[in-house]
């Protein structure tokens, strides 16, 4: 339940318009049964005189009138508050969804990498789908049938039990039992719509990496595994889905049969009644014409809790996300940045441990303003894990990092990165036009502007797409060769004109002539600019001020090109390699 | 779905079609007998239902003034067997309705993924995922519940209508024609806001797909955002997406709301002119059991014709989904197996380019007249400019594009004339972007071959030297990777990718900058472990370390659409054109 006082709490700022939505159905049950108590006096003010008496008096025909005009008006205005009460309900609703995504958005957007490398996509998307819009059923649909359910049945009951109490109770004899078979199913369902939002989560997780991996998928020909798997998903959902549906079968033929049998009790007991003289003719019609509003009810509460219960379920998932809590953040007292940053970046003794393992170990590393640092070593050695503790996607386990003598964890997060220019190795573009992918930290630049940093970048072939700097290109820059997106990438770093610049592989797929126009680009910025290169090629190192090779998580050797191809060691080693001197046994 | 980003609506200008439901008929139609028995059901379960105001019509009537309590517990007696039957056959129905529909979306859902499975890069390259993500999963549990229950509810309430109709006529034929005058004047309001309620609910689908996309496109790019600071800003732009469902929902609400507005206001109008044309009409001679009875049917006739409307919502609905599910199960294969595709043989792993002429979009040749023979077991080094089409000349070997003109032979057999599994299934291809699935390391090596031993993945894994990083992780081979592999390092995701490929044991090896993240040494490990393996495997090698390259038996330039120059690294040097000075730039630097 308390899932529902927490939707409540979300309510916030429309609270009182769905106080009156609530209100108004409560209003509107009660009115429901206005129709049958109008129809009821008709019958006795009209219809009954008339079969005692024979005759058919201009009197009772204009009372007549009078009463199917009062039953016309009535309905209008009862089907008018009603339409207005739905769309209070909807309107609701909709701002409830619309403040849930707004906000799960923006808490999403504020989760470090921690928490996106353990959640799967397809679950994120689920949860702001299939579970918002439970929750938008609910708001809208379960709570308000639930309280026309309960108002029905409560009116009818006091409605009857002041007619006549011993007819009343002949009916609303059932009704515990019904309730206590509601009651078990409710219990019964809910771990079964647990299971159900987990499977749909599973599929969409299949599904979303197919689509993902559809290049990796045709070249190894496994589109019948993909179908398979696919398949496998595909039925369990079917089978939690089916399980789910089929258990209230078991329920429902006693919770409809006994809510049924109330018209037998009235065919018995209010005929007896009748045939006794205890009861009226008007007093069985009420009784007849309000046979639904108690049986209705009863038959649709355990519609109305199975629903409830799906709303548990997701309602659940969206708590979940929307408490995430990243570890990474702005402290309150954070410092906001009044000039730009200089860049100079201090290691001190750094260890940082990810997923439990230690990564990097007693890192040293001072870096000048303006400086460029290579940085260097075998796959998996925690060159990117360096970098990224610079912008705080991951924070340090141990010892300091410090930007112009200020620990990182002292900036104001978006100050911070604000000054930082990224071009990571997986390079993810926008489904943007090449122009707002450039622009895509700073979407005030002019066009001159991205046009500068484009040609800085060397990103000269947009020149030749159909639509130049408008061309349309696709999620993950697909439709690009890898060397085009990463040139992309680049301008898109170099546009927000950062005090400190980090190229994570980024050349890795430009050929050399590009590379080495890039590399003089580079070192003629009309910025100042600290340049941290992470690369496995010498050409992209030569020229750093320092380069910094890192071994299983240490930094094992720093020195210039001239210094560290002079000396044995890694960086002579690759050296030698890459100009095709195979001479490293000679070396080694 | 032309190409397309977040915010731009997919607008399909079509009127509404009956076609489309009339489709999805195939999928219903699979289920003949249980649907038909459902309707056998549910037709007795509503007639025993409708009993019941007969038999207090009777007892109003006859027994009460006969003051007959047999008569009246004979009637309770036949009403609780009504009763009872009702709420079996309703049952038997409900079951097999919740059978009939899971089975219609799986099956609905299964086929779309199947052609999903079909479709060729471009299709995939064009639009947002989240789009397509939308379809496969949102949209066809959509459809779910109008094509289950929504077909037979529409002929069940028909059916209702019928009978009640019926029952009332047998009560009173005037009184019953009364009722049914309503009928046109609804008639008539639903026409004036159907087309109004159709664009509002095609817009909701709309919306809804957008801000799907955005989000889907968010997530996979949160990284690049938080770096860029761009959280505000995307902010905003989802908020405006919000803010159209929003408003797309609330107007869908306004129309589709009328529907049941006009119905139970007609109906009270029916029946007040009932009442009164009754008591003009019929004055005493009018029996009161009579009007009880025929009032409660007049309002019970009504019931049906909202639950119609309210189906013909649902179905409007529905069909805006199955018209965007249907466009996707009707996008083209454009590469696809030829009529009478023959198995690929085992092959040597010779390919010949004839006279290959290819373009992505039909305008700008990427190739022109591109010749080429490759022996078994040769390595060929593709070099050249980015984007000169080097991924362009292995792709076309694996048929990921077909060519315009020309033919490509592989042993001699024209690859247009080949099943693609048999094609794909020999080729080992390694692509720039090394996509690693959610699951452990070991499940993503053995994606290559799906039935190696354990033992064959480390095999596999240690010829590409990854097997040292992945026994220090902490579940070693079973340690979990996310999709797009966020765990390890991009060189460690190539070196997994690597492992794949070379499970795949293929005949012909495409490597496409797929070593650029690897470390040199590694690199240098690795080709070491693959020289052994390329023995008698054909080869294509796109590179720009030369250190990769300079072994390759021929090396190709591919500039201008086709290959400025070819020959082995020395004789390249040799000739001093691009290919020197792309070597000497390197040096240089």
């Amino acid at each position: 339940m308390f899932q529902l006082r927490w939707v409540w709490k979300q309510m916030d700022g429309f609270r009182k318009r769905y106080i009156f939505a609530l209100c108004s159905t409560v209003l509107l049950s009660v009115m429901a049964l206005g129709n049958s108590m109008i129809t009821s006096v008709i019958m006795d003010t009209v219809f009954q005189p008339l079969v005692d008496t024979g005759v058919v008096t201009e009197q009772a025909f204009d009372h007549l009138i009078f009463l199917v005009a009062v039953l016309i008006g009535f309905t209008l205005f009862r089907t008018g508050f009603q339409y207005l009460s739905i769309m209070t309900y909807e309107g609701c609703s909709q701002k409830l969804v619309f403040k849930l995504r707004r906000d799960l958005y923006k808490n999403m957007q504020e989760q470090d990498q921690a928490f996106f490398s353990k959640t799967r996509t397809g679950d994120l998307m689920t949860r702001l789908t299939g579970d918002l819009d439970m929750v938008r059923f609910a708001v809208a649909w379960v709570v308000r049938q639930l309280i026309d359910c309960t108002v029905l049945f409560v009116t009818t009951s006091v409605v009857f039990l002041a007619t006549d109490w011993l007819f009343a109770l002949s009916m609303l004899a059932v009704t515990p039992i019904i309730f206590v078979l509601t009651f078990i199913f409710s219990k019964q369902v809910h771990p079964l719509y647990v299971d159900l939002r987990e499977r749909l989560s599973q599929l969409n997780t299949c599904a979303q990496e197919n689509i993902a991996g559809n290049r990796v998928v045709k070249a190894f020909a496994r589109e019948d595994y993909e179908i398979r798997r696919f398949d496998e998903k595909n039925a369990d959902y079917k089978k939690a889905n089916t399980k789910a549906s089929l258990l209230w079968l078991q329920f429902s033929p006693y919770i409809e049969g006994l809510s049924q049998a109330l018209s037998i009790s009235v065919l018995l007991v209010g005929g007896a009644f009748l045939i006794s003289g205890r009861i009226t003719i008007g007093t069985f019609t009420l009784f007849n014409g309000l046979t639904w509003t108690l049986t209705n009810p009863m038959r649709m509460l355990g519609m109305h809790l199975n629903d409830l219960q799906r709303f548990f379920a997701s309602a659940n998932k969206i708590i979940e996300l929307y408490y995430a809590k990243s570890t990474i953040t702005s402290r309150p007292d954070a410092k906001k940045l009044q000039d730009r940053m200089k860049g100079e970046i201090d290691f001190s003794n750094v260890d940082l441990n990810l997923h439990g393992m230690p990564v990097l170990r007693q890192v040293n590393l001072h870096i000048q303003p303006g400086e460029t640092v290579a940085i260097m070593g075998p796959t998996g050695a925690g060159k990117t894990s360096l970098v990224n503790l610079i912008p705080r996607f991951s924070d340090v386990s141990g010892g300091s990092l410090t930007i112009d003598g200020t620990p990182v964890g002292l900036y104001d997060l978006h100050d911070l990165r604000h000054s930082i220019g990224i071009a990571t190795q997986d390079v993810f573009l926008f489904s943007d036009t090449v122009d707002g992918n450039i622009a895509y930290g700073d979407s005030s630049l002019s066009e001159e502007d991205v046009q500068r940093y484009a040609k800085m970048a060397d990103v000269d072939f947009v020149n030749k797409l159909p639509d130049g700097f408008d061309t349309l290109i696709g999620e993950r820059g697909t439709g690009l060769s890898g060397g085009q997106k990463q040139r992309i990438a680049l301008a898109r770093a170099l546009a927000v004109r950062p005090s400190i610049l980090i190229l994570d592989d980024t050349t890795s797929a430009v050929d050399l002539e590009t590379e080495k126009y890039i590399q003089e680009q580079l070192s003629n910025l009309d910025f100042s600019c600290t340049k941290i290169i992470v690369a496995q090629r010498i050409s992209t190192t030569k020229r750093a001020d320092k380069i910094v090779i890192l071994d299983k998580g240490r930094i094992v050797d720093v020195g210039t090109h001239e210094e560290l191809s002079q000396r044995p060691g890694y960086y002579r080693e690759v050296f030698l390699l890459q100009n095709g001197m195979d001479q490293e046994k000679e070396v080694v | 779905m032309a190409r397309n980003k977040f915010d731009v609506d997919e607008t399909l200008e079509t009127p509404f079609n009956i076609k489309h439901l009339l489709r999805a008929g195939v999928y219903i139609g699979r289920h003949k007998k249980k649907m038909i028995l459902s309707l056998l059901f549910s037709a007795i379960s509503a007639a025993c239902s409708l009993v019941g105001p007969l038999l207090i019509q009777r007892a109003v009537d006859v027994s009460v003034p006969n003051k007959d309590y047999m008569e009246l517990v004979v009637l309770a007696v036949i009403m609780l067997v009504s009763i009872v039957a009702s709420v079996l056959f309703a049952r038997a129905r409900s079951k097999y309705m919740i059978v009939v529909g899971q089975e219609i979306i799986y099956d609905i859902r299964k086929d779309l993924f199947e052609h999903l499975q079909k479709l060729p890069f471009q299709f995939y390259d064009d639009r947002p995922h989240g789009k397509i993500l939308t379809r496969v999963i949102n949209y066809v549990n959509s459809v779910s519940d109008a094509l289950s229950n929504g077909i037979i509810n529409f002929v069940l309430e028909i059916f209702n209508l019928i009978l009640i109709a019926i029952f009332m006529f047998l009560c009173d034929v005037r009184l019953s024609l009364i009722v049914l005058a309503g009928v046109p004047l609804f008639l008539v309001i639903v026409l004036l806001i159907k087309p109004a309620q159709r664009r509002a609910w095609q817009d909701v689908s709309n919306k809804s797909s957008n801000i799907n996309a955005y989000l889907h496109e968010s997530l996979d790019g949160m990284k690049i955002t938080q770096a860029f600071t761009r959280e505000e800003e995307n902010r905003e732009i989802y908020a405006q997406l919000n803010q159209k469902c929003y408003d797309t929902w609330m107007k869908a609400q306004y129309t589709s709301n009328l529907v049941w507005f006009s119905v139970d206001n007609i109906s009270t109008w029916v029946v007040g002119a009932m009442y009164l044309i009754g008591l003009w009409m019929l004055g005493p001679a009018m029996q009161i059991g009579t009007l009880i009875a025929i009032s409660s049917y007049a309002w019970r006739f009504w019931q049906p014709i909202l639950n119609l409307s309210n189906l013909y919502n649902t179905f409007i609905n529905a069909v805006a989904y199955l018209e965007r599910i249907f466009e996707m199960i009707d996008e083209p294969v454009t590469v696809d197996d030829a009529p009478g595709a023959t198995e690929l043989p085992p092959i040597t792993g010779q390919v010949t380019f004839d006279d290959v002429t290819f373009s992505y979009d039909g305008k700008i040749n990427i190739l022109e007249h591109f010749n080429l023979d490759v022996r078994p077991g040769e390595s060929i080094a593709l070099v050249g400019p980015t984007g000169a089409g080097k991924t362009t000349v292995v792709n076309l070997i694996s048929r990921f594009y077909n060519i315009n003109s020309g033919r490509l032979l592989l042993d001699g057999h024209d690859i247009a004339g080949v099943t693609l599994h048999s094609l794909r299934s020999q080729m080992g291809i390694m692509l720039q972007d090394s996509f690693i699935f959610s699951g452990t390391i070991m499940d993503n090596i053995r994606y290559g071959r799906l039935d190696a031993t354990d033992e064959e993945v480390m095999e596999a894994a240690k010829t590409v030297h990854a097997d040292e990083f992945i026994r220090e992780m902490e579940d070693g081979y079973y340690t979990q990777v996310n999709e797009r592999g966020s765990r390890l390092s991009q060189g460690q995701r190539q070196l997994v990718a690597f492992a794949r490929t070379l499970l795949s044991d293929p005949k012909i090896l495409v490597l496409d900058e797929a070593t650029s993240s690897i470390d040199a040494k590694t690199e240098r490990l690795v080709q070491e472990g693959l020289n052994a393996l390329l023995q008698g495997r054909t080869s294509f090698i796109i590179a720009h370390r030369l250190s990769t390259i300079k072994n390759c038996d021929r090396i190709l330039y591919i500039s201008n659409k086709g290959i400025a120059e070819m020959g082995t690294h020395q004789e390249l040097l040799d000739r001093k054109g691009y290919y020197h000075h792309l070597y000497t730039a390197q040096l240089e630097t």
